[in-house]
């Protein structure tokens, strides 16, 4: 009986969902957060807000303007390797997929993804086109193994309101400090005079958030972070510096503590500390936030890149681009997914409306660009940004593991030297099981 | 055709299918596993023999280390608690009536929710800035505790995230067991006048023993095997003081690309698994004698 | 003992047990009637109105919900009615049957008890991917079909019917298959509800396969699906939507469980662990 009715439905549902269509198929898979509710039917791009928003609108609106096409939308957790590595050993992988540029070089190294050359050509995207800082995001071994799509970094966004409250602003510009005692000084006063926490860090479940100030300062000292393609060197009186001024902010609790990305972003909103030190992807929505009348955050919200610690002015980027993992596709199939990239492309300036620094360098020099609030104070990024050299593979799994390391340095669970041995111990080894 | 031959032929066919199955989806992925555990292996086919280097490397991978520590310690949190407290609460809710009924409904509802829901829900319960307990203790006035972010606490948060979650399983079994006794045994045990204790020690327990022994063996094999909480709820963290072996052994293939290493982890594991479920078994019935 | 009123201390502690067991689910419940902007704010707005039902609605609207939800049914319903075919046939056969190496391959089926799902999921994913099933109902299916605690349990309940039953059908004429088919499957009814809830149970539980086996959105089942929003929800739809699709996602086995549960219960009381 039971069995039957369930048979039945059984039968009932699989009849349901077959469906003929012989439009060729793009599979986009991409991580920036699932929001379809809010964003499920728009196609106004210029109205979309946050990476997630945009994207999303951007998305439909492909799929509105091409409809002999057919997209399918793969939302991953970010930031989705582990399932992209599963997709590719299953060998079913998606058609264009949202990648780090620093990962990049593990996929290509491997022959698992696809130089975009032809593609780009396709869509007529010129490579020349990119900035310096994209291209050099997604060039390996002299090759094109992405479509750039943008470069980011890492920020200070700052609650002015409470840095003006801690004496902490001169000539309407916030006072940052220029040496890691200055940080510590700031740090202590800001406490004093407001008892709120000077930085809101996220220091959960975000184990890049941590290595991205690592990389930062180390590259600003011109440190050697990966002297070879199967090497890490963080045992480094450079490393422990930075990382024992980390600890000393969490010890005296100069710091927000226990927060991951989301509770972070909301504090920083909520005005429940000083300054928020996250990537230039937030400073759209923080933007939107300052402008509402009746947010903590009015009127009080500027940002600056990190701030000279040690060493010179210099930041750690990275960037978003689209990649294509290696498989067998119709030529109807190909010109879809270069018609995908071309929309994207055009739609570049769009996309830096979340704070991102454009990938096209026509776009950087755009009016439009420019005019966006902020942008001057960060513009600086273009100049100070560093990446990793091309030969750094795994930087998802070896951050990870660093992340952990400083995670555990940093919340005292271990001496900070212990914690970059073991890191050093541990990404090397990684190294030394790559085939 | 004779007709034992034609019930061999019937035998084989309605074992057939299934041995079948069987055989193609786990024997051979099994033996494949321990033929990749013996090479240095990565996700997309490359392949280069080993030996046993794997295991060797896992007995000296200090990350394997700790995570096999968080495992078996969150199997000592769960299991035995989990058992006392279903058995109590089968005790309890063992009787007629509506009250019972309901109670028996309520406490085994959660255990149809999925790990992801279980993990949303309790994610917004535990975390230290809006969570429900947070809620709570700023109403009184205390500070909140940072249950998935501190090393000591995440493992008992893990362990109370399961319990609520595992809780009607083993209910229902000891229900099932406790209906099995037959009831002219209580029935004698009154007559002599023995006690609620006594009765419990002496006549329930004894008889609800092999259901007992079930529900730890079925357990150990599960937590020990405990995944979804620990990779939904805090990815690991923080540095790895809740990542459990499976865990790892998805970190490790998926993640890190070497396969290779990961299966041979995962034999570990199972090896593990058959030598606990024996011992326990061994320990539960060494001392029954053959009574029939 | 049975029929003991409870002391009133019992009571209360089991009434305690109760609200731990509920909180959880009532906060949820509050959580999704809530706007997300207000949330976003205080997420202690959720002990205050006012409710809305806007989440219900931008899940009906725009998310994959539903089509995750159609695909757990379809897998959850497949590996149930497959576990049952298969564990009833097999049951049978060791049961009742003699045949050559009938003692061995049952030897070997109640091995499997002992395999856990670690041991076998890694090298499966790279057999089907040989073999071109993932993303697939029956690549989802599949590994379900293993589990030997079926066949163990329909053995048992096989054997525990009278062979006379059997005999007279046999003398009566009828086939082995008309036998099984006609008279013994019949009897094995309450054994069927209890496998086959916990089958799909385990089925709709299920989280590390589907996640490496369904490699497109419309292919995941609930438990993936809500797992990828989740892992987002730093900038996505927020947290009353989150908790709205927690709640609808659970609904459907909620009803399955209500509506099984004194089956259930009963079943396992005439049949489980002996």
């Amino acid at each position: 009986m039971i069995g039957r009715a369930l048979a039945f439905g059984f039968a009932g549902l699989l009849a349901g969902c077959a469906p003929a269509d012989d439009r060729p198929e793009i599979v986009v898979q991409r991580f920036f957060g699932e929001c379809g509710a809010a964003y499920g039917e728009s196609t106004d791009v210029a109205a979309a807000d946050t990476e997630c928003g945009i994207l999303t609108t951007l998305i439909n609106r492909f799929e509105a303007e091409n409809p002999d096409i057919r997209v399918k939308v793969n939302v991953v957790a970010w930031p989705g390797y582990p399932q992209l590595a599963a997709q590719i050993a299953a060998g079913d992988p998606p058609d264009l997929v949202t990648m780090h540029q620093s990962v990049i070089s593990d996929y290509a190294g491997a022959g698992l993804i696809e130089p975009v050359e032809p593609l780009l050509a396709a869509a007529r995207i010129d490579p020349a086109a990119f900035t310096p800082a994209a291209r050099a995001g997604v060039e390996k071994e002299g090759r094109l193994y992405a479509m750039p799509w943008d470069t980011i970094g890492r920020l200070w966004h700052i609650n002015t309101a409470l840095m003006a409250e801690a004496g902490l602003m001169r000539g309407g510009k916030p006072v940052l400090p220029n040496s890691p005692e200055e940080l510590l000084a700031h740090a202590r006063q800001f406490r004093e005079r407001t008892s709120k926490p000077y930085l809101i860090q996220a220091q959960v479940s975000a184990p890049d958030f941590h290595v991205a100030l690592l990389y930062t300062y180390l590259l600003a000292q011109d440190a050697v972070i990966f002297p070879d393609a199967r090497h890490i060197r963080l045992d480094t009186p450079q490393a422990r510096a930075i990382v024992t001024v980390l600890r000393q902010l969490n010890a005296e609790g100069l710091t927000t503590l226990n927060q991951d990305f989301p509770a972070a972003t909301a504090a920083f909103i909520q005005g429940e500390g000083g300054i928020f030190p996250v990537g230039t992807w937030m400073l759209g929505p923080y933007d939107a936030e300052a402008a509402r009348s009746n947010s903590p955050l009015h009127g009080n919200y500027a940002v600056a890149p990190f701030p000279r610690l040690w060493g010179e002015e210099a930041s750690f980027v990275d960037g978003h681009a689209w990649i294509v993992p290696a498989a067998r596709r119709s030529p109807a199939e190909r010109a879809a997914m270069a018609r995908f990239l071309g929309f994207l492309a055009k739609y570049n300036y769009d996309w830096s409306r979340t704070g991102q620094l454009p990938a096209f360098a026509q776009v950087v020099e755009s009016p439009a660009f420019r005019a966006l609030p902020h942008r001057a104070d960060i513009a600086a990024l273009a100049r100070t940004g560093k990446q990793l050299p091309g030969y750094v593979e795994r930087q998802s799994a070896v951050q990870g593991l660093i992340g952990e390391e400083l995670e555990a340095a940093i919340t005292g669970a271990k001496p900070v030297d212990t914690a970059l041995k073991d890191a050093e111990r541990r990404v090397n080894r990684l190294y030394a099981q790559m085939m | 055709m004779t007709a034992a031959l034609r019930d061999r032929l019937a035998g084989y066919a309605f074992v057939g299918p299934f041995l079948l199955v069987y055989a193609a989806v786990l024997i051979v992925p099994l033996v494949m596993g321990i033929v990749i555990s013996l090479h240095r292996a990565d996700l997309f086919g490359r392949r280069e023999w080993i030996g046993l280097d794997n295991y060797a490397q896992a007995l000296g991978d200090p990350v394997l280390h700790q995570a096999f520590g968080n495992t078996v310690l969150l199997a000592v949190l769960i299991v035995p608690p989990l058992t006392v407290i279903a058995l109590l609460l089968a005790l309890a809710l063992n009787r007629p009536g509506k009250f019972a009924a309901v109670l028996r409904g309520v406490f085994f509802s959660s255990l149809v929710l999925s790990v992801t829901i279980v993990t949303l829900i309790w994610r917004f319960i535990l975390t230290p800035d809006a969570g429900l307990i947070a809620e709570g203790l700023e109403a009184a006035g205390r500070a909140p505790i940072p249950f998935l972010s501190d090393p000591d606490l995440v493992i008992p948060a893990i362990a109370v995230t399961t319990l609520w979650w595992s809780l009607g399983f083993p209910v229902m079994l000891i229900l099932a067991g406790l209906q099995q006794v037959p009831g002219d045994i209580y029935e004698a045990a009154a007559l002599d006048g023995a006690g609620r204790w006594t009765v419990l020690r002496r006549i329930t327990l004894p008889a609800i023993r092999r259901t007992l022994l079930l529900v730890v063996m079925l357990q150990t094999a599960a937590q020990l095997q405990l995944f979804g909480q620990a990779q939904l709820l805090t990815g690991g963290g923080p540095g790895g003081a809740s990542r459990t072996i499976v865990l790892y052994i998805f970190e490790v293939s998926f993640g890190r690309w070497e396969l290779g290493y990961a299966t041979a982890i995962a034999e570990l594991l199972f090896g593990m698994i058959i030598a606990l479920t024996l011992l326990q078994y061994w320990l539960v019935t060494r001392h029954e004698e053959p009574r029939a | 003992m049975k029929g003991a009123r409870l002391h009133p201390l019992v009571v209360m502690a089991l009434l305690l047990g109760a609200g731990v067991m509920l909180a959880p689910m009532v906060w949820t419940l509050l959580l999704s009637f809530k706007s997300n902007a207000a949330l976003m704010a205080d997420s202690g707005a959720a002990f205050s109105g006012p409710y809305t039902l806007e989440n219900y609605a931008a899940i009906l609207k725009g998310s994959l919900t539903l089509q995750w939800l159609a695909n757990s049914l379809i897998v959850a319903t497949g590996a149930t009615v497959g576990v049952l075919v298969l564990s009833s046939l097999a049951g049978y056969g060791f049961a009742r049957l003699e045949f050559p190496f009938r003692r061995t391959l049952f030897v070997i089926v109640l091995l499997g008890l002992a395999v856990p799902e670690q041991a076998v999921i890694l090298p499966r994913h790279q057999l089907f991917a040989m073999l071109g099933l993932h993303n697939s109902y029956p690549g989802l299916i599949l590994p379900s079909l293993t589990g030997s605690f079926g066949v163990f349990f329909m053995t048992q309940y096989f054997r525990a019917i009278p062979k006379e039953l059997d005999e007279a059908a046999l003398l009566d004429g009828a086939s082995r298959f008309t036998l099984f088919w006609k008279v013994l499957l019949p009897l094995t009814f309450p054994a069927q509800a209890t496998l086959g809830v916990f089958t799909f149970l385990a089925a709709w539980n299920d989280y590390w396969w589907p996640l490496i086996s369904a490699t497109t959105s419309d292919r995941f089942t609930l438990t993936v699906g809500l797992a990828s929003a989740q892992m987002n929800y730093a900038q996505t739809s927020g947290l009353g939507f989150l908790m709205a699709q927690a709640v609808f996602a659970s609904i459907p086995i909620l009803v399955v469980y209500i509506a099984f549960q004194k089956q259930i219960v009963r079943a396992m009381a005439g049949t489980a662990v002996r």
